[in-house]
């Protein structure tokens, strides 16, 4: 409870759950008897736009946004809305990627090159050597439902136990935000992404 | 049924709410009976959410206006009839309500009444940045300010116990961050107002003619005195006087909304907060004389953090000059803070810095930095909007000559996006149609103007402006998309759907008699389905040869919508897939058509539709040449 400020920021594509995964997040911090903050992006962005969305919470914490190279723990669900977002990392920050890059329409039309997942990594690997490319996309496929990447995700980011809240709180908010009947999904999902962290937690340094 | 919205938990329960729906809860709390809005992003989610509460709190009289003149007229009829109201917007559509806001001001309130405004430093998804504070000083109407979620409930709630004291409407300004932000709030008691409601009949409050007005404008000049002086006391304003010894000149900062909250967030970073004497601004206008007089008092050096104007700034100023004290006290804002966007949160750490003398340094940037390429926003997959566009490109094509194609606000506004590039202006609602009358009295026959809008922007403030056209003969061509729907800013229904924001059955507005009561000729009226692309091109070729005011419906449901309706009904959507044989890789349906679901196969150079986001509105067979495309069979 002496926690000052934890930030974390969700970025991806519109439509992949990162506001949902915020607002899974938000709800267990307050459970946790935190503070709560979050700022997220509506309107134009959800046309196939980028979606970032911040969360902070702690005992000192006032405004949603985050300062650059602030940010404890960056999620991306698209891997290149990662680059797009570097400046909120600081040499610490866990970067956990889903290694699936979606390339916007608009690259056809300009003929220009578009990052692929090598050249992400080592340009990340440049500010922070926590670095973790995971297969969540083929991860909520095998599971049966895309949806559940974002659930997916948590559960990694759970493993690796860099989030001060307890487990079984945000099991308790994934399943209040989670319609009934993908209940079952996500928590098969939230066991598979736990599984991951814990293998990551090794490697953070 | 499903879990029910945290605006409706007991008293007393803490919960996470979106500065707009802890607006709502507030709104709720206040027991307001009357909300009226129009949609417009970030302000859309506090009626949303009233509705969505509706069914626990059947007593709410809500709706969503035609427009938010009307709005706030009906929000005032409220007022005027003794129940507490609201009427909620975003900055621009303020401008629309004006009208009415500027001498309702002189009637003042009766039962309490809120205008809200939600502003959008930055642009996020607005057609300018306008800082609506102003409008408070020009109409003589308080200014509240929240900074994060829990005090835009509790100042809502409380607004409206003010708007009764003093008779007075509230404007209360919010900013996306706080509209679409999130944070922690506890919920309070809902009020149950008793008291007799109805019209009063007193003409000499009501009927804004120059005698009353004139009596009325000598009262609202003693009201604004008042409150002027209530400021001192206001219980949002809130003045902390450092008591501790520094080195260097005593500095004071003042802010307001979401900025005051960054503010102490980059105070608290540097662990200076107890350094410097604050003075938080829950109501911007009007300012606190005493408070201000005090904090100078007490300080060397001000720094006023706000976004856009300089609006708290200046009245410093003035003060400082009244007082004598402009000499003495330096008062620093857009000298130091952009006057333009959202300030970061980095920002207010290098201006803090860069003030009191402390160490920030930035994050060093990569040496070599990789390029993303923007994701601008885009039409959906399977849009309507994307096929009207196409055929307007091929009709222009195919004449041999340029449109002018004045449009204006609504997802169509993406068109103006590489490949369709298929519009040439855009201002205001219902803006297409007036430019465009305008434009057609200057543009050669060789031209052809067209005005193009969407269904709810015709109905919002198009109307007048076609009426013009027929009444003074302007040559135009009216295109209104129709895809019954409110889509930009999350599908609320309008007068074309006939079905009411609490999904209560209204009564359904039709499009094309409307045109025709405008006075549009019948013979210059014509329906086609936008998605029929073969019919679109050879119609609207037509439409745009003939003389006069002419008006276009190209008419198909928002695909979101569209792909909603065939899930509830269990239907599968058409599946639409490239013959590998016959596409030749001319990439038409990729550089011209630009469907997202589209894409090419660089490996391979054919297309092929990805099926996860296809919505099967088969547009694309009609558009390749090589006939490629097809409708699976199932």
């Amino acid at each position: 409870m002496e926690l000052k400020s934890f930030n974390l920021l969700i970025v991806g594509m519109g439509g992949q759950g990162v506001i949902r995964a915020v607002q899974i997040l938000a709800w267990a911090a307050l459970l946790d008897n935190y503070k709560v903050r979050t700022a997220e992006t509506h309107g134009m962005a959800q046309r196939g736009g980028s979606v970032s969305s911040f969360l902070r919470f702690g005992n000192e914490v006032e405004g949603p946004l985050i300062p650059s190279g602030n940010s404890q723990v960056i999620i991306a669900l698209e891997a290149s809305e990662a680059i797009r977002n570097f400046r909120y990392a600081n040499s610490k920050t866990i970067f956990l990627i889903n290694n699936k890059i979606i390339v916007p329409p608009s690259v056809h039309l300009m003929n220009i090159d578009y990052p692929e997942l090598d050249s992400i990594k080592n340009f990340l690997q440049q500010i922070s050597s926590n670095v973790f490319l995971i297969n969540g996309h083929e991860e909520a496929i095998k599971v049966g439902d895309i949806r559940t990447l974002n659930v997916y995700m948590l559960g990694v980011l759970a493993g690796s136990e860099r989030l001060p809240i307890k487990q079984e709180i945000l099991e308790n908010s994934i399943r209040r935000f989670i319609p009934k009947k993908a209940q079952t999904v996500n928590k098969i999902a939230f066991q598979n992404g736990l599984e991951k962290g814990k293998k990551i937690k090794e490697e953070i340094l | 049924m499903s879990v029910p919205h945290f605006a409706v938990s007991s008293p007393g329960s803490h919960v996470i709410l979106l500065g707009n729906e802890a607006i709502a809860r507030g709104i709720l709390e206040a027991g307001v009976i009357i909300g009226a809005g129009y949609p417009g992003t970030p302000s859309s989610e506090i009626l949303s959410t009233l509705a969505e509460i509706y069914p626990y709190f059947s007593h709410l009289k809500i709706e969503w206006s035609v427009n938010e003149k009307v709005a706030f007229e009906v929000a005032y009829g409220g007022s005027m009839s003794n129940v507490r109201s609201v009427v909620c917007m975003k900055h621009v559509g303020v401008n629309v309500a004006s009208d009415a806001f500027m001498t309702a001001s002189y009637a003042g309130a009766r039962g309490g009444m809120v205008l809200v405004s939600a502003d959008d430093p930055n642009c996020y998804s607005s057609q300018n940045e306008q800082d609506n504070r102003y409008f408070g000083l020009q109409a003589l109407v308080p200014v509240f300010e929240p900074s994060n979620p829990q005090e835009a409930k509790d100042m809502i709630k409380y607004a409206f116990d003010f708007s009764e004291n003093f008779q007075s409407i509230v404007l209360f300004r919010t900013t996306t961050r706080l509209n679409h932000g999130r944070g922690d709030v506890v919920l309070g008691d809902i009020e149950e107002i008793k008291r007799d409601y109805g019209f009063d009949w007193d003409r000499s409050r009501w009927v804004c003619l120059p005698s009353h007005s004139r009596v009325l404008r000598l009262r609202l000049l003693e009201k604004i005195k008042e409150i002027s002086e209530f400021a001192n006391r206001f219980p949002y304003n809130t003045l902390k006087i450092s008591k501790k010894k520094i080195k260097g000149p005593r500095i004071g900062f003042v802010s307001a909304g979401v900025p005051y909250a960054h503010l102490i967030d980059a105070l608290n970073y540097f662990g200076v907060k107890e350094e410097v004497s604050i003075l938080k601004l829950g109501m911007v206008y009007p300012p606190p004389r005493e408070l201000i007089k005090k904090l100078f008092s007490s300080v060397d050096k001000i720094l006023v953090v706000e976004e856009l104007e300089p609006f708290i700034e200046n009245m410093l100023k003035q003060i400082a000059y009244d007082e004598g004290l402009s000499k003495e006290i330096e008062i620093h804002g857009k000298d130091i803070f952009p006057q333009n966007g959202e300030f970061s949160a980095e920002l207010y750490l290098e201006n803090v810095a860069h003030l009191m003398d402390l160490e920030y340094d930035s994050i060093p940037v990569p040496d070599k930095l990789i390029i993303t390429p923007p994701r601008l926003p885009i039409l959906c997959p399977g849009c309507s909007h994307r096929a009207s566009f196409y055929a307007i490109k091929q009709v222009e094509k195919k004449l041999k000559t340029k449109f002018v194609n004045s449009s204006d606000i609504g997802c169509y506004t993406l068109a103006v996006y590489k490949p369709l590039e298929g519009l040439d202006t855009e201002i205001c609602m219902g803006g297409s149609i007036g430019l465009a009358n305008g434009i057609s009295k200057i543009q050669p026959k060789e031209n052809p103007v067209l005005a193009i809008l969407g269904d709810s922007t015709f109905f919002h403030s198009g109307i007048p402006a076609l009426i013009n056209a027929v009444y003074n003969q302007n040559n135009i061509l009216v295109m209104i998309l129709d895809n019954r729907s409110t889509s930009m800013t999350g599908f609320q229904n309008n007068p074309g759907t006939g079905i009411k924001i609490t999904k209560e059955l209204g009564k359904k507005v039709s499009i094309e008699d409307l045109v025709q009561g405008c006075g549009v000729s019948p013979e210059n009226i014509w329906i086609e389905d936008s998605n029929n692309l073969p019919k679109m091109i050879e119609k609207l070729e037509e439409a745009v040869k003939a003389e006069g005011v002419r008006v276009f419906i190209s008419r198909h449901t928002c695909s979101l919508l569209e792909l909603n309706e065939y899930k509830s009904k269990q239907i599968t959507p058409p599946i639409v897939k490239v013959d590998p044989e016959k596409c030749k890789g001319c990439l038409i349906c990729i550089n011209k058509f630009g469907c997202p679901s589209i894409i090419f196969n660089e490996d391979e150079k054919k297309a092929i539709i990805d099926q996860e986001s296809c919505s099967g509105c088969k547009v694309c067979i009609d558009i390749c040449i090589h006939n490629a495309i097809y409708e699976e069979e199932e």
